[in-house]
């Protein structure tokens, strides 16, 4: 096998790399993990299986790192819409925030809203029937059926 | 064990639970249909609701919900040739050529016949494995669960697919090492939580499942490039006629039979499950068939159909077996539904027969109750509930991400379990991208707890000496499992090197 750095840097080998460092700094961490006078006799520590674990994580990687196989090259991965799912993410993001400032109708509604447009739908009757009167129907389940309190957002409590 | 079969009989025959079967089964159906969504996610997307049911409610919800993700994945394979989960996929190999056929009707006819052949009989296997197996557990020691959950966990690696075998190992060290954040339960020493106290107490199951399947899966649907449904739309409005002829019935109920045993045992394997014996038993098929019916195969054969169907749905059953008895998921879906368990505060396994035995039987009986529901309510609404998959992606996708961020939000209250998921989800959706499985992620979690327990008590037994591995016949048995189950492999692949090297020299020379 040839080696350049298309292979060298192959998806499975930049995986196998990542976990490596990740075990290794997993392992760091397990010895910052507080002993108590006498664990150095005890059978069984805190530390017992996360080191197994950290020996165990560190030769699979390896094992990754030596044996994987350069990938053919394929378009799909340039078929992907990153930009959409970043957006998507994004929107994931504010509506976390969103619970906790505007509460769970309007965050829910307004994500759910941006949701559909940002994949493309335009329909009015969608866009907002599926949004709003779904999202009040499911609040109004949540707290009057099944008794569920929802704090409202901080914004309108300060209010 | 009649009174265990009673008691779980009038719990699954109260309304309640007949009402949760039945619901189960269509949302299942329906979650399992959607491309990409396999029942891992649907009993994902179901726990939150099930939190505040009783723990048999809970399980004979999901049970249901499991049943019906299969069935709606096989239909989705048969319509649209986009398999809702990898165990029905080579139900498309053949169920689909026939739908193109215009026998879409007849597909569907056999598949809920296959599964309900399959369902019947597992479950009466069921019905005595499970029981015989729990009472051989009650004698296990802490040593003997130990060995059994490296076997589980090899087993999973194992069966993970060709040239993913290291990536699960991977996987599952992951999954261990994210079940020892928090405080360490034997000393009480917090580890990995880097001060948070947010995450004292561990990552919560539900977060970690929602975040890798629901999620992730959903936010893979919207990376890949939505498909054309036209041919989708053709299949949908014409299935066609629903009938099987006596003579089908007589040349298929042999394969169905076959393939329904083989599926159970296969199932009952930790780590096989119902994907690898739809995959065996449409080999099987395949092989055994007459020289003219094995030509059809792949072209619309009903044996094709018929025999993945049965195993598939027959493996589900059997993958309760180690489960109910020993506490030992198979499978990433009996491992969300041993997490689920857990939180409810029931513990799988062999005292789970004796302490609970309302939920054991009641969760075996409900699964044929759910072959039933499937049979004669899900098949004659196939042509209404496939109507389903033309709702566009623009609107179900947000659903299903609302769906998954509200379930774990509703269970903590805390926006940062929703940005904890968030980043759960983002880090899944680059480890499916790099072909990593994340099922064994899910069963490594799940069981870490338990396998350091159970480690711990071993090595406080044995004064710290690995000797217990092989001290105990059974121990002995189990740890030499799990190294068969490690090294084979390897060796394979060993093997087809050495075999394949004098051809390719010759081709060389």
């Amino acid at each position: 096998m040839k080696l350049n750095s298309a292979s060298l840097l192959c998806r499975d080998r930049v995986g196998g790399l990542i976990f490596l460092i990740f075990c290794l700094t997993y392992g760091y961490q397990t010895s910052l993990i507080p002993s108590y006078p006498g664990d150095a006799f005890a059978p069984f520590t805190a530390r017992t299986l996360p080191w197994m674990l950290t020996s165990a994580g560190v030769l699979f990687s390896l094992l990754l790192i030596v044996m994987a196989q350069p990938e053919e090259k394929s378009d799909a991965t340039l078929d992907f819409d990153w930009r959409l799912l970043i957006t998507f993410i994004l929107l994931m993001t504010a509506y976390g925030f969103g619970l906790t400032w505007v509460g769970f109708i309007l965050a829910t509604s307004l994500f759910l809203l941006a949701g559909f447009w940002v994949l493309g739908e335009r329909r009015k009757s969608v866009l907002f029937g599926a949004s709003f009167p779904f999202v009040t129907a499911f609040w109004l389940l949540l707290t009057k059926g099944l008794d569920i309190y929802l704090e409202p957002g901080y914004l309108f409590l300060s209010l | 064990m009649i009174d265990g079969i009673l008691a779980g009989l009038y719990t699954v025959m109260l309304p309640t639970n007949l009402m949760m079967v039945v619901i189960g089964c269509f949302v299942g159906t329906f979650i399992g249909m959607l491309p990409g969504l396999g029942p891992i996610s649907a009993i994902a997307l179901m726990i939150p609701i099930t939190y505040g049911l009783e723990p048999s409610s809970g399980m004979i919800l999901m049970a249901g919900v499991y049943y019906g993700a299969v069935f709606g994945g096989s239909t989705s394979s048969i319509l649209i040739n986009a398999p809702g989960c990898s165990s029905t996929v080579v139900t498309a190999f053949d169920g689909y050529p026939m739908a193109q056929k215009g026998q879409a009707g007849k597909a569907l006819a056999l598949a809920a016949y296959s599964s309900f052949t399959g369902g019947t009989l597992s479950a009466i296997m069921l019905l005595i494995a499970a029981p015989a197996l729990a009472k051989v557990s009650l004698s296990f020691q802490s040593t003997d669960y130990f060995a059994l959950m490296l076997v589980g966990l090899s087993a999973v690696a194992a069966f993970a697919g060709k040239g993913q075998v290291l990536k699960a190992w991977m996987m599952t060290i992951l999954g261990l090492i994210l079940a020892t954040v928090g405080i360490d339960k034997g000393i009480g020493v917090p580890r990995f939580t880097f001060g948070l106290t947010d995450l004292l107490d561990g990552f919560s199951f539900l977060l970690l499942a929602m975040a890798t399947f629901a999620l992730g899966e959903t936010l893979m649907g919207i990376l890949k490039p939505a498909d054309t449904s036209a041919t989708e739309q053709s299949s949908i409005t014409d299935l066609g006629s629903m009938k099987v002829t006596k003579e089908e019935f007589k040349e298929l109920a042999p394969v169905s039979i076959r393939s329904s045993i083989l599926g159970f045992f296969v199932g009952v394997l930790p780590g096989a499950g119902a994907t690898i014996a739809a995959f065996l038993s449409y080999g099987l098929e395949r092989n055994i068939a007459p020289k003219d019916k094995r030509e059809e195969f792949g072209k619309g054969s009903m044996r094709g159909l018929v025999a993945p169907e049965s195993a598939n749905n027959a493996a589900s059953s059997g993958s309760f077996v180690p489960l109910l008895t020993l506490g030992i998921p198979g499978s990433g879906t009996t491992a969300i539904m041993l997490g689920a368990l857990i939180s409810y505060g029931v513990q799988p396994g062999p005292r789970l027969y004796i302490d609970n035995p309302e939920i054991f039987w009641s969760v075996i009986i409900s699964m044929y109750v759910g072959n039933i529901v499937l049979m004669v309510l899900n098949l004659p609404l196939i042509p209404y509930i496939s109507k389903l998959l033309a709702v566009p992606r623009t609107v179900l996708l947000p659903m299903i991400i609302f769906f998954s961020i509200t379930g774990v939000y509703l269970v903590s209250f805390n926006t940062m379990d929703v940005f904890i998921m968030i980043a759960v989800a983002v880090i899944a959706i680059f480890l499916r991208l790099a072909s990593f499985p994340l099922a064994p992620l899910l069963l490594g979690f799940i069981l870490g707890g338990l396998m350091e327990e159970n480690l711990r008590r071993s090595l406080m037994l044995s004064d710290g000496s690995l000797s217990f591995l092989w001290e105990r016949p059974i121990t002995l048995g189990f740890s030499l499992t799990a190294v068969l189950v490690i090294v084979a492999p390897i060796l394979l692949t060993l093997f087809n090197k050495y075999r394949n090297r004098p051809l390719k020299m010759q081709e060389s020379n």
